[in-house]
């Protein structure tokens, strides 16, 4: 009965829930769902990460190739991230080109690399102007259930930490490069952490919400903390909030921060 | 020194000519855009508001996408879009010329238009940057130059009713009090904002 309720009367079903401050999946309102993490999943990428948040899960592995670095920022590598919301994923992507949802995903993990500098792109350059890495960072959704853009932050992040460059040698003379074997860890200056709400009926704000949540929603808002800081809010219009909610947002995405991190530092630990 | 401090708390001039289009249902050049009503995708209870925007040089690139899906969803937002079923609004947006604020600038010349097109809607939003430079000041509304000496931008879209927070978008990092001084900021600015729209309704309509 309650499936038929919940086909028939989506958004009043989620409403009833509401009304007794719980919700569809039994969390409160303003409550996370677990998380797993698994690294170094991918023996042939040279960094990666599984996440689960809840019965999202997002994979990233990190391929690192040699390029030649842009002549207007000679001394920098690059470091390009690219989201995929394959049909597998989800029945509301088809396949063929990224969706907008996937670009716009894409750009916003790119903004964030770059916001909270957690990379020093001239870490990634060899030699000036001839030599520097390029990290391809492909992060795959496998099953699309709200909160991805949290999925994807948090999966970079660890595979990010996984990652060792081999060294290389270049010849000046003969332009030539050796390719060593000793690899060397990445050097991660901070550590990003997303956290995603979800605005339903104009006035209800639903922490790390699920993807019929978010289907539902006037609106979503995304805190970025790193180390303290705050590194991106994105708000993409949808229903306007009074400050103290936009407060509250920032300050548990704030609180956070520390079970974020002890996640990856336990999945870290126990893989090496 | 007193007229450079107060500097930084004032809006640039602002300008605003509309029907630049003869086309469309409504336009605006703020640095020109303007939206129109057609039917293109379909929703069966409501209208389908969509933003194209299309940057000065060359084609839309994966970025332009991020700013169509802001400017889209902070139109719908105040567009009553249950009064159009099976109506498509598409808000194209051209850029112009780009002395920083870009995107608050988009927002507000899309409301404009949309003010013109006679769209029915809840609320008025207008949008501010502002910028915090090196030494932990806050200055509203930077142009490309301030813009060098700033290491975050923030932009803060406000609705004309409540004053509530309709979008906000950021780069660079900052802390939370520096966030606050430039939310208040902006709020207080976007008072400016809402006159400037007053001012050019009267201006432009022809029967009140």
């Amino acid at each position: 009965m309650a499936l038929q309720y919940k086909t028939i009367h989506p958004v009043k079903y989620l409403r009833d829930f509401l009304a007794h401050n719980v919700r569809p999946d039994g969390r409160g309102l303003l409550k996370f769902r677990p998380m797993a993490l698994n690294v170094r999943s991918i023996s042939s990428a040279d960094g990666s990460a599984l996440v689960k948040i809840g019965n999202t899960s997002v994979i990233c592995g990190i391929k690192a190739e040699l390029a030649t670095p842009k002549a207007e920022e000679p001394d920098r590598g690059f470091i390009v991230p690219n989201v995929e919301l394959s049909p597998l994923s989800s029945s509301k992507f088809r396949p063929g080109p990224p969706s907008e949802e996937a670009q716009v995903a894409s750009q916003f993990v790119f903004d964030v690399i770059l916001n909270s500098g957690c990379i020093d792109t001239k870490c990634l350059c060899i030699v000036p102007d001839k030599l520097a890495w390029v990290l391809y960072c492909d992060l795959v959704c496998l099953n699309y259930d709200g909160s991805v853009l949290d999925a994807c932050i948090l999966a970079l992040m660890a595979a990010l930490n996984t990652v060792s460059l081999p060294e290389v040698e270049y010849d000046h003379e003969k332009s030539t490069t050796t390719v060593k074997t000793e690899r060397v860890p990445l050097k991660i200056l901070s550590m990003p952490v997303s956290t995603t709400h979800a605005i339903f009926d104009d006035e209800v704000l639903l922490a790390d919400p699920t993807c019929e949540e978010e289907d539902l929603a006037s609106g979503t808002i995304t805190v970025v903390v790193s180390e303290g800081k705050l590194c991106s809010v994105w708000k993409p219009g949808g229903s306007p909030l009074t400050e103290s909610q936009m407060d509250g947002c920032v300050d548990r995405a704030k609180n956070r921060v520390s079970s974020v991190l002890d996640l990856i530092n336990t999945a870290l630990k126990s893989s090496s | 020194m007193a007229a450079m401090a107060e500097d930084q708390h004032v809006l640039r001039k602002m300008f605003c000519e509309f029907d630049v289009l003869s086309c469309p249902d409504g336009s605006a050049m703020k640095y020109r855009n303007r939206s129109c009503l057609r039917p293109n995708k379909l929703i069966i209870d409501k209208a389908c508001v969509e933003a194209v925007y299309r940057p000065k040089v060359g084609q839309p690139r994966v970025a332009d996408k991020t700013k169509e899906k802001m400017i889209g969803n902070t139109c719908s937002s105040a567009i009553l879009s249950t009064l159009y079923p099976r109506t498509s609004v598409s808000i194209i947006l051209q850029e112009m010329q780009n002395s920083g604020g870009l995107m608050a600038c988009a927002i507000n010349a899309a409301y404009l238009a949309l003010i013109r097109s006679g769209i029915a809607m809840k609320f008025l939003v207008a949008a501010v940057t502002c910028g915090i430079t090196k030494d932990d000041k806050v200055i509203l509304d930077p142009d490309l130059n301030k813009v060098k000496d700033c290491h975050t931008e923030l932009m803060f879209a406000f609705d004309s009713i409540d004053f509530n927070i309709v979008a906000v978008d950021s780069s660079g990092q900052y802390t939370e009090e520096q966030y606050q001084k430039a939310l208040s900021l902006c709020k207080e600015a976007s008072n400016e904002i809402f006159d400037f729209y007053r001012n050019l309704v009267k201006k432009y309509a022809c029967c009140i």
